[in-house]
């Protein structure tokens, strides 16, 4: 071999190394003969392995409120009330309840006998242990206001009661919660993990040490959580519901590169996937031996992009109204295919209210009106007019909305508004974002807190989130029909009347246009055929609590590629021979 | 000697004070909120208002400075084992002196335990990544300056282009793909529960990690043995008749340890501040992943934290390296 051939032999070995990574071949599922048992009664057993590319930093209910603490505390803390698939709530611990004529009292008739992870009865004093916990001054629940319309919140967060007023005890199995003035989202904010009850090892008040032995009355408990690596949790035999759960247990592994979990949920050493780089969601679709599997999760979140109201040229509505047509949000759709639905209206899919109708619309000629309208008219045949300055779009470097900005950047020059995308730190982007008379126009946009029409309204488009520094508000934007039909939705009891007062204000918000709505994210989820009864939950991600599992598929799919070298079986067997092997020779000595 | 000792030490400790505050000012003055980032970008200002006194964030930086070098190092009771009184609970106690690095705010955890729990991995990849880049440097860079102008110089000249210029997420993705996932050798990631799972679940990183340097310290000793080979001394020896490989190994690689230390030195400690792209893959437990989540999460006491062991174990290595020095030079010793 020459010197000269080597370069020439190590590129080859180059490209033929790029060819095996940019195969687009994606193997098989495994275990398809278990395809047949889709309809069959579950079986008990197994243990369901998950991943996510997140770290999770508590699973405290008190303090958990990312999207993935918040899947592993729907398992972990059963509730008073929950979210069925339709969003509207159900009971839960709570068998029924009632709410007074004024809508100030609600009281629960809870379940007898339902017990917690170390056997203690659940009882109503644990709500309100569990509850003023949550909300106590000194606990860092991000959540708290949520439930500031309970009577003596204020006090009681303001350190001047030691107990929560409006939570009464009126016995063992009758909890009462009494409140400042009607909520209509109370039911919804009790569906959530912070207003479930804890063990009473968890004590009343805050204490970090409790988030590792993580106790509460859902159907598992916790096994183990080593912080950046997993989170494994096996089945509570006292759950309240004796037919739940199937598996033995789930584990998550943390912290896991998409690509990784690509690898291993093909190695068969995951069980269930929905953290795809595009190309890999690209790959699976398109693979026949996957059509038909797999499935979305609508979205719970809208994006757009906000327009300062106090400052020129956004303080002009038609200016507004301009920019809101010129957006094509189909080409944003364009970005991510399958991943990204365009938007036009501020509730997404998965929650109550949500309107199908075309709400803010691509209208390149009512733009171009617009924009004369407002006082800038511009002419695209030359180019001449529209906004003299260039404005400063703030962004989030290296995100999609980044992208995104770029593809508006060149739709908003077509009618005369040039754009200069600064693309910024996360921390740095919400600093310069929300504070008073700072950004121009911005990324935007709101995921579901909990399943209400009421949480894509108040905390981000009202007065009151108006704020000079670290404003929610971040358009600015104040508009008394719409803050007055706010409140009056708040208050309203009977479901269909508030629903129609929602969309009186989605529909001032379309035509304001204090942000230019754009688009939709959704997940897409894959899981072997040996994983049965995942059904994708609107209100809740990654709801696994009825899933079960064909362990003999499992078995036979994984025998049939090998267990994994150096799993952890595998050492602890070899451990074994080799302690064996010590002792027999130390028996010859 | 001692005088000179001192004067090292002294101005050992002033570097380190000046790393810390700098660190301190750069980390409150950078745009975004702490409490915020905590609480979610969708907190109501409420909450996070709150969230930002509990952490005592809404005192005067000069406070907050203050306070922050008041509590690193003070006395204390010693620990027993039982839980500390509240105003030690952030500690990590040393008999009755008390290091306080403060509480994590995001993971709510006293950042000189959080260090502690992440050192040793980070010393364990340190390691792997060490040797791999030692053991393959100094065994490629012998056999291709001995073999200088040949096909397998030129090879690894090549190799050592491509180790050099692959970026570690490639070189990463490279590795897990064949190892872990087509050969099924290897795990893919984590950190494993016993002696031998950490061994096994180590040697995909420190490849990872070590490509880099290996390639890097296969040029600099077949440069520097190329360089020495050329001198009298080898020219003698071999005139003697001593055979070329024994003086390659008791003669050259000696001079060459010289430079070599150098950089070994400076490498490990950095080394051991963090390998923040192979951890991330890997999903290591080390300081690297520590502490970019860290400055991205605004996690201010993390971040000191982590820069005080990254910045001590470079100093360290440093003083290391000039202490080795000595003895593989015995001209520096009378110096």
């Amino acid at each position: 071999m020459t010197a000269r051939r080597l370069p020439r032999l190590a590129a080859l070995g180059l490209l033929a190394t790029a060819a095996i990574g940019c195969s687009d071949d994606v193997r098989p599922p495994l275990g398809r003969e278990s395809d047949a048992l889709a309809n069959a009664t579950p079986k008990r057993g197994g243990v369901l392995r998950m991943a996510t590319y997140t770290d999770i930093r508590s699973l405290d209910a008190a303090v958990a409120f990312d999207e993935v603490s918040n899947a592993i505390e729907q398992l972990l803390y059963a509730k008073l009330v929950e979210f069925a698939p339709s969003g509207r709530v159900e009971p839960d611990l709570a068998e029924s309840w009632t709410v007074s004529e004024d809508g100030l009292r609600y009281v629960f008739r809870l379940r007898p006998g339902v017990r917690f992870h170390d056997g203690d009865e659940v009882l109503a004093s644990d709500f309100k242990r569990s509850i003023e916990r949550s909300l106590s001054p000194d606990t860092p629940c991000p959540a708290s206001s949520f439930y500031e319309r309970i009577k003596g919140y204020a006090d009681y967060t303001g350190k001047k009661t030691k107990e929560l007023e409006g939570v009464v005890v009126l016995g063992d199995h009758l909890l009462a919660i009494d409140l400042s003035e009607p909520d209509a989202t109370l039911l919804a904010v009790l569906a959530l993990p912070v207003a479930a009850p804890v063990c009473r090892s968890a004590g009343r008040t805050f204490e970090r040490e409790f988030s590792l032995k993580a106790c509460g009355a859902g159907p598992y408990k916790l096994k183990s959580w080593e912080p950046g690596r997993s989170v494994t949790v096996e089945r509570f035999a006292g759950y309240y519901r004796p037919e739940l759960p199937y598996l033995d247990g789930i584990e998550w592994s943390l912290s896991v590169p998409n690509f990784t979990q690509r690898f291993k949920f093909e190695a068969g050493e995951q069980d269930f996937i929905r953290d795809f780089s595009h190309a890999d969601f690209m790959r699976y679709r398109a693979s026949p031996a996957w059509k038909g599997r797999g499935d979305f999760e609508p979205s719970k979140a809208v994006h757009s992009f906000f327009m300062n109201t106090e400052l020129p040229p956004f303080d002009r509505v038609e200016i507004r109204r301009a920019v809101a047509a010129a957006v094509d949000r189909e080409q944003i759709a364009k970005i991510r295919p399958g991943l990204v639905r365009p938007a036009s209206r501020l509730i997404p899919p998965a929650v109550p209210g949500h309107d199908p109708s075309p709400g803010q619309r691509f209208d390149y000629a009512a733009a171009l009106d617009h924009m004369r309208k407002g006082g800038y008219p511009y002419d695209p045949a030359t180019g001449k007019g529209g906004y003299p300055e260039e404005i400063d779009y703030v962004t989030v470097g290296g995100s999609f909305e980044q992208e995104a900005a770029e593809v508006y950047q060149q739709q908003l020059a077509r009618i005369g508004i040039r754009i200069r995308v600064k693309a910024l730190a996360w921390s740095a982007y919400l600093a310069a974002s929300a504070r008073r008379g700072s950004a121009k126009l911005g990324t935007d946009g709101w995921a579901m807190d909990f399943p209400d029409p009421s949480d894509f309204f108040e905390p981000i488009l009202s007065t009151k989130a108006i704020a000079d520094e670290d404003s929610q508000n971040r358009a600015f934007w104040s508009n008394n029909e719409f803050d007055g039909l706010l409140d009056e939705a708040r208050r309203e009891l009977v479901w269909e009347r508030r629903m129609e007062l929602y969309r009186r204000a989605e529909a001032i918000v379309v035509d304001q246009a204090p942000w230019c709505i754009s688009y939709n994210k959704q997940w897409f989820e894959l899981w072997h055929p040996y994983v049965h009864g995942y059904v994708i939950h609107p209100a809740l991600s990654e709801h696994v609590g009825a899933v079960w599992i064909d362990g003999e598929a499992k078995r036979r799919a994984a025998s049939a590629r090998g267990a994994p070298p150096f799993s952890r079986a595998k050492t602890e067997a070899m451990l074994a021979r080799f302690a064996a092997a010590s002792d027999g020779r130390a028996g010859r000595r | 000697m001692l005088g000179r000792a001192l004067r090292r030490a002294v101005w050992t400790l002033f570097v380190l004070f000046a790393v810390v505050s700098l660190t301190f000012l750069v980390n409150h003055v950078l745009p975004g909120d702490p409490a915020r980032v905590i609480a979610g970008p969708q907190a109501r200002p409420a909450d996070v208002a709150r969230i930002r006194s509990q952490l005592g964030l809404d005192r005067p930086l000069v406070v907050q400075y203050a306070w922050f070098l008041k509590r690193l190092v003070h006395t204390g009771p010693a620990d027993t084992g039982a839980k500390p009184p509240p105003e030690h609970a952030s500690c990590s106690a040393f008999g009755p002196v008390h290091v306080d690095l403060g509480m994590s705010y995001q993971q709510r955890k006293p950042v000189a335990r959080l260090v502690g729990e992440k050192l040793p991995a980070t010393l364990m990849l340190a390691t792997g990544a060490m040797l791999v880049q030692l053991s393959v440097g100094l065994v490629a860079g012998a056999i291709a300056a001995r073999r200088r102008g040949t096909w397998l110089d030129n090879g690894m000249v090549t190799v050592t282009l491509i180790g050099i210029s692959a970026p570690t997420f490639l070189s990463a993705l490279l590795f897990q793909y064949v190892l872990a996932y087509r050969l099924r050798v290897l795990p893919f990631d984590g950190f494993g529960r016993t002696a031998l799972e950490h061994a096994v679940h180590v040697i995909l990183p420190s490849i990872t990690l070590g490509v880099f340097g290996a390639a890097y310290y296969t040029r600099l000793v077949r440069d520097e043995v190329a360089t020495q080979s050329s001198l009298a001394y080898v020219r003698t020896a071999l005139a003697k008749g001593a055979r070329p490989w024994t003086v390659l190994v008791k003669h050259v690689l000696r001079n060459v340890a010289l430079p070599l230390v150098t950089v070994v030195g400076l490498d490990f400690g950095t080394l051991v501040g963090g390998a923040i792209v192979t951890e991330k893959i890997f999903r290591w437990p080390g300081l690297g992943s520590l502490s970019v989540d860290a400055v991205i999460t605004r996690d201010g006491p993390v971040v000191m934290g982590t820069v005080i062991v990254a910045s001590t174990a470079i100093v360290l290595a440093n003083v290391l390296v000039d202490l080795s020095y000595a003895a593989l030079d015995p001209r520096t010793r009378e110096q």
